[in-house]
C-alpha cells in the first residue's frame, strides 16, 4: 500500500496540484504528522499509527487560508473534515483527499463504525464491517450501577483536558469546560459529573468516532463509551450520522436566519 | 509553508515524557503527544499540553541587563561579559576562589550542568557548586548511596504497570508525576494493592487499599513499625537478607523497639492499620516503594530514606523488576544535574572530589594549571548562610530562584543583598534575578539541543524546535563564551553533541551515551558503560552497587520544630498539579493561571470554625521566621491542626514561613514540617 501511495502523492506534488501533503512520517523510531513539500522526502511517508490530522489541517489553513494541500486520510479524518467544514472551520475546496482504508486490526482497536473514507486511492475497504463492541454490557447496567461505574472512572481524572485537546471537533476558542460557572477551577478530580458530561454533550452530533480522546486520556476513562451512546441517540432521534456528506444538515447545529 | 513536529523531552517534572512540538514556519504552535514514547504513551498532563505558552510569554528576557543605580538597563553581550569577567577576576584576586558560589540548574540540560560545574572547578577553582536537588532529594542521594551504593531510583517507570503492591509515601503522585500516577491507577485496576502513607487526603487516597495518615515528620517510626510486624509475623525474605545484605541483626534490634502500640502513639496511625499495611506489603510478590519530598525534606531526611531502603531489603524487594526503592525526582533534569556533578562533593558520575585520582583526571582533561581543591564545597543553604556572614562575595546562579524556592526567604534576601556581585542567568526576570548586578538571558528547552535525564535514569534528547528569542543564547553557549573570555581554551564547543562526547569520555556511568545512539534507541538508562551497553532498566540485580546491601538501624527523632502554645499548628508545604515550583514557567500560562491564580492555605473545617475563618477569607499564617497573608481553603484534605500551603506563589510565599533547619548529612532543609500560627484578620 505504501509504495503505491507514495507514487500517488509524489505526483500531486510534482504536478503542482498541491503545495504540500499532510501525512505521517517515520523519524527517530516514531511516527509523526508532517507536511511533505518535496518529492524526495516521500520515502519516509508511512501509513501506520494514527494522529488527529484533521485538526492539523485546520491549523494549517488558519495559517494560510489560500494554500492548497492534500491530506492522506482515514475514514475518521475525512468525517472530521466534513463536520469541521459544516461549522466553517475548514475550506474543503482547498483540500485534496487522499483516502486510505484501515485494516481490521486498526478498525478493531478503535471499534470503528466506518473504517474507510468515501474514496480510497490504495488498498481495500473492509466491506460489510460491523464493529464488535456495541456496549451491551454497559447498556444492561442499572442506573445505580452506571452511577457507581462512572463515579469510579471519573474520579481518576487528572484534568489534563487531553480529551478536548486531542479532539478534532473541539475547536471553540472559549471552552465551557474552563468556565467556572460550570466547573470549579483548580480542583482535582474535577467535579463529578459535570466536567465530563459537558464535553460529552458538546460532542453530540459532532463526534466522528476517531477515538483520539480515549487515546489521550492518561487514566483510561472509557470516553468512547459515552460518545458512542450519544452517537446512537443522535442517529435514533434524528437519523443523523456524522461526517457522511457536507450537504447533510446537522440537527444539533442551530442557525439564525436573517 | 513548513510544518513539522520536533520530538523533545518535557521540561516540567521528572517523568520524562517525550512529545512533539508542532512548528509552523519556525514558530512553535502547540504540543502533539507522541504515541510511541514509552513513558507518556501519547498521554500528557495539563502542564505538558500547554508548554509552548511559557516559552513565548511576555516576560521572557531577550537582552542582557546590567544594573546601574539600582535600575536595570539593556546591554550588549560584550558589555555584560566584560563586566562579569572584570568583576570575577577582581573578586578572585581579592578574596580567593572560595569566595564564589555557583548554582547550577535542574531545569537546564546535562551538557549545561556539566559545563557549570566545569566552570566552577576549572575557571573559578572551587567546589562551591550545587543546585536545587539540595532542597529535594539530597537525602535520597546520600541515603540510598549508603544503603545500596547508588543514590538513584532503582527501577523504571514502565515496571509500575506490573507491580503487585505499592507503598506510596510523601508523593502526591497523580498531581506531581501525573504520568506515573496514571500507571499506578492502571495497576490498581489490574488488582495491585496500594498502601498510601500521607497526612493529606490526596487524590490517590480514593484508590488506596489502606491509607495511613501519619503526623508529619514521624516517618521513621511507622517505617520501623512496619518492619516490626514483618519480622514478628515471619514475612522477612530470609534468603535475600542472608545472601545479599549485611547488618541485619543490628537493624532487627532497633526495629523491635517499635511495636504498633508505640508507633500509634508517635505517628497517630491506628496500630491495626500498621499491622494490616505490613501484612499487605510483606505478602506481596513484588512490592515497589515510591516516595518523594514527604520523605526527603526533613531534618531526618537521610534517616527516612535509609528506612525505606531497610523495608525494601528485608522483604527482598530489590534487584528485580517491579520492586525497589523509587524516589520520584521532581524536575525534568534534577537527576541529570546530580549525575553531571553539579554537587559540591562529586565530579560527573559521582566521582568524589576527595579522590586524588579523579581530581587529576579532570585537571588534565580540562587543561588546568591550577589544582582542584580536595575539600568538599558548600551546599545551597550553606552558600546563603556564608553570603550572609560575608564569606561568599559572589554568586553565579543559572536557572534557579532561591528567592521563592529556599526556606526562610527573608534570610535569603538579606544574603543575596550582601553580595559584592550577583550574576543570574535565566529566561525570566525572577525574584532572584531582580537582585542581580548582571542578568544574562538564557533560552528555554525549545531553543536548544541537549539531553535531560528523567527520574528513572532515562537519558533522552532535547531537540531545538525554534530559534532563540531575541538576543537570548542557549546556556551552554553562554557558559562557554564566558569561560573563553576568562582565558580558558577548554570550552570551545560547536554544539552540545561535542559536550556530550566529552562527558562520555570522563563519566563511566554515561560512557555509552551519544546523540547517535539516543536517536536510534530513543533513550538510554544509566549505568550505560560503553557503546555496546544497552543501559540498565533496574539497578542492583544479583549484586548491589556497593556489594552487599547495608541495613542501617534508625532511631526515631522528632522534627526540629514542633507545635507549641504559641504556634499550635503544623505547617507542611508542597506542589500542586497546575503549577510548577516557583511559578515562573506556569503562572504566565493562561490555562494554568486560570485554574489556580494564587496560593491558598488548606485548613480543616473544625479548625476554621474554631478560629472563625470562612472559606476564601484572607488569613494570617505566621511562624518564627515570618508572616504571610493568604486565602483560606477549608477542606478535609488536611487533618485537624495541620495546614498545607503550596509554595509556588511569591505573593503568599510558603517559604517565608519554612524552617531552614538542615539534615546533618544531606543538608536538606525541613520544608515539610514547622510550627505555625493561624489567625483570622477579619478580611
Amino acid at each position: 500500500m505504501e509504495p503505491e501511495l507514495r507514487d500517488y502523492v509524489g505526483e500531486l506534488l510534482d504536478s503542482g496540484t498541491v503545495a504540500g501533503v499532510l501525512a505521517l512520517k517515520d523519524e527517530l523510531g516514531a511516527v509523526k504528522p508532517y507536511l511533505f513539500t518535496k518529492n524526495n522526502e516521500i520515502g519516509d511517508l508511512v501509513l501506520t499509527s494514527k494522529y488527529p490530522l484533521a485538526s492539523v489541517m485546520s491549523m494549517l489553513q488558519k495559517e494560510d487560508p489560500s494554500i492548497k494541500l492534500a491530506i492522506v486520510c482515514r475514514g475518521c479524518d475525512e468525517r472530521a473534515l466534513i463536520e469541521l467544514a459544516k461549522r466553517n472551520q475548514i475550506n474543503l475546496d482547498n483540500i485534496v483527499f487522499v483516502g486510505i482504508p484501515c485494516d481490521e486490526e486498526m478498525a478493531d482497536k478503535c471499534n470503528c463504525l466506518q473504517p474507510y473514507p468515501k474514496e480510497i486511492v490504495t488498498g481495500e475497504k473492509l466491506s460489510n464491517w460491523v464493529p464488535k463492541n456495541n456496549y451491551e454490557d454497559f447498556k444492561n447496567m442499572s442506573t445505580e450501577e452506571k452511577l457507581i461505574f462512572w463515579k469510579g472512572q471519573l474520579e481518576k481524572c487528572n484534568k489534563c483536558y487531553g480529551c478536548r485537546n486531542a479532539c478534532p471537533l473541539c475547536f471553540c476558542s472559549d471552552c465551557e469546560l474552563e468556565n467556572a460557572l460550570w466547573v470549579k477551577h483548580g480542583r482535582l478530580p474535577p467535579e463529578f459529573p459535570i466536567y465530563h458530561v459537558i464535553r460529552a454533550f458538546h460532542l453530540a452530533g459532532k463526534c466522528v468516532g476517531c477515538g483520539e480522546c480515549e487515546n489521550a486520556c492518561p487514566v483510561g476513562i472509557p470516553l468512547m463509551t459515552l460518545n458512542h451512546l450519544l452517537r446512537e441517540d443522535i442517529k435514533d432521534l434524528f437519523g443523523y450520522m456524522t461526517g457522511q456528506d457536507i450537504e447533510d444538515e446537522n440537527p444539533i447545529n442551530t442557525k439564525e436566519e436573517y | 509553508m513548513k510544518y513539522d513536529n520536533i520530538l523533545t523531552t518535557c521540561p516540567y517534572c521528572g517523568c520524562g515524557c517525550k512529545y512533539y512540538i508542532q512548528v509552523i514556519n519556525g514558530v512553535a504552535k502547540g504540543v502533539m503527544p507522541c504515541k510511541e514514547d514509552p513513558v507518556s504513551e501519547g498521554k500528557l498532563c495539563i502542564k505538558g499540553w500547554n508548554v509552548v505558552d511559557f516559552v513565548y510569554s511576555e516576560g521572557r528576557l531577550t537582552k542582557p541587563l546590567i544594573k546601574e543605580n539600582g535600575k536595570f538597563r539593556e546591554a550588549s553581550w560584550d558589555e555584560a561579559y566584560n563586566l562579569i569577567v572584570s568583576k570575577f577576576k577582581k573578586i578572585k584576586e581579592q578574596h580567593g576562589p572560595q569566595a564564589f558560589g555557583l548554582l547550577s540548574s535542574a531545569k537546564t540540560t546535562n551538557e549545561e550542568n556539566y559545563l557549570m560545574q566545569k566552570f566552577a572547578r576549572s575557571i573559578i577553582v572551587t567546589n562551591n557548586v550545587d543546585h536545587c536537588a539540595r532542597l529535594c532529594h539530597a537525602s535520597t542521594v546520600a541515603g540510598l548511596a549508603a544503603a545500596f551504593g547508588s543514590g538513584a531510583m532503582t527501577n523504571s517507570i514502565p515496571e509500575f504497570e506490573d507491580a503487585d503492591c505499592f507503598l506510596i509515601t510523601g508523593s502526591n503522585t497523580t498531581e506531581q508525576h501525573p504520568l506515573i500516577g496514571s500507571r499506578i491507577l492502571r495497576a490498581k485496576e489490574r488488582g495491585a494493592k496500594i498502601i498510601l502513607v500521607d497526612p493529606r487526603l490526596i487524590q490517590l487516597a480514593k484508590f488506596a487499599d489502606i491509607h495511613l495518615r501519619q503526623k508529619p515528620g514521624t516517618d521513621v517510626a511507622w517505617l520501623n513499625g512496619l518492619m516490626y510486624v514483618i519480622i514478628k509475623d515471619g514475612l522477612v525474605d530470609e534468603e535475600f537478607v542472608k545472601n545479599r545484605t549485611e547488618n541485619y541483626e543490628k537493624l532487627k534490634k532497633e526495629v523491635m523497639n517499635y511495636p504498633p502500640e508505640k508507633v500509634e502513639e508517635i505517628t497517630g496511625v491506628p496500630k491495626e492499620d500498621i499491622i494490616s499495611a505490613a501484612h499487605i506489603f510483606g505478602n506481596a510478590k513484588t512490592a515497589s516503594i515510591i516516595y518523594s519530598m514527604g520523605i526527603t525534606q526533613h531534618t531526618t531526611g537521610v534517616d527516612n530514606v535509609k528506612s525505606c531502603a531497610n523495608l525494601a531489603m528485608i522483604t527482598g524487594n530489590m534487584g528485580k523488576a517491579c520492586t525497589g526503592v523509587n524516589p520520584l525526582r521532581g524536575q525534568n533534569n534534577v537527576q541529570g544535574a546530580c549525575d553531571l556533578g553539579a554537587l559540591p562533593n562529586v565530579f560527573p558520575g559521582y566521582q568524589a572530589v576527595a579522590n586524588g585520582e579523579f581530581r587529576e583526571k579532570f585537571e588534565k582533561a580540562w587543561k588546568m594549571d591550577d589544582k582542584i581543591p580536595e575539600n568538599v564545597g558548600l551546599t545551597v543553604v550553606e552558600m546563603t548562610n556564608e553570603a550572609h556572614a560575608g564569606n561568599i562575595k559572589c554568586l553565579y546562579i543559572m536557572g534557579e530562584n532561591p528567592m521563592v524556592s529556599d526556606p526562610d526567604i527573608n534570610h535569603v534576601k538579606e544574603s543575596l543583598e550582601s553580595l559584592d556581585f550577583l550574576v543570574v542567568q535565566d529566561i525570566f526576570l525572577t525574584e532572584t534575578a531582580e537582585l542581580a548586578d548582571v542578568v544574562l538571558p538564557g533560552t528555554s528547552f525549545l531553543e536548544k539541543d541537549g539531553t535531560f535525564t528523567g527520574t528513572d535514569r532515562r537519558v533522552q534528547r532535547v531537540r531545538k524546535a525554534i530559534e532563540p528569542l531575541g538576543e537570548s543564547k542557549p546556556d551552554w553557549l553562554i557558559i562557554s563564551e564566558l569561560a573563553s573570555r576568562m582565558g580558558s581554551s577548554a570550552f570551545e564547543y560547536n554544539s552540545p553533541k561535542e559536550i556530550q562526547d566529552e562527558i562520555a569520555s570522563l563519566t563511566p556511568l554515561y560512557g555509552g551515551i551519544s546523540y547517535e545512539r539516543l536517536d536510534d534507541l530513543g533513550y538510554l538508562q544509566w549505568p550505560c558503560l560503553d557503546k555496546d551497553h544497552k543501559g540498565t532498566v533496574f539497578l542492583h540485580k544479583g549484586k548491589f552497587t556497593r556489594g552487599l546491601g547495608c541495613f542501617f538501624p534508625i532511631t526515631y527523632k522528632p522534627p526540629a520544630e514542633l507545635p507549641d502554645k504559641e504556634y499550635p499548628f503544623t505547617l507542611t508545604t508542597g506542589r500542586i498539579l497546575f503549577h510548577f515550583h516557583t511559578g515562573t514557567m506556569t503562572r504566565c500560562v493562561p490555562k494554568l493561571d486560570k485554574e489556580v491564580p494564587t496560593g491558598y492555605v488548606e485548613i480543616h473545617p473544625v479548625d476554621a470554625d474554631r478560629l472563625g475563618i470562612k472559606d476564601g477569607e484572607i488569613i494570617k499564617v505566621s511562624t518564627r521566621r515570618g508572616t504571610i497573608n493568604i486565602p483560606a481553603y477549608i477542606t478535609r484534605k488536611v487533618p485537624e491542626k495541620i495546614v498545607f500551603i503550596p509554595f509556588h506563589f511569591k505573593e503568599c510565599a510558603a517559604n517565608i514561613l519554612t524552617n531552614p533547619a538542615l539534615d546533618p548529612i544531606a543538608k536538606i532543609p525541613e520544608l515539610k514540617v514547622c510550627a505555625c500560627k493561624v489567625e483570622s484578620i477579619g478580611e
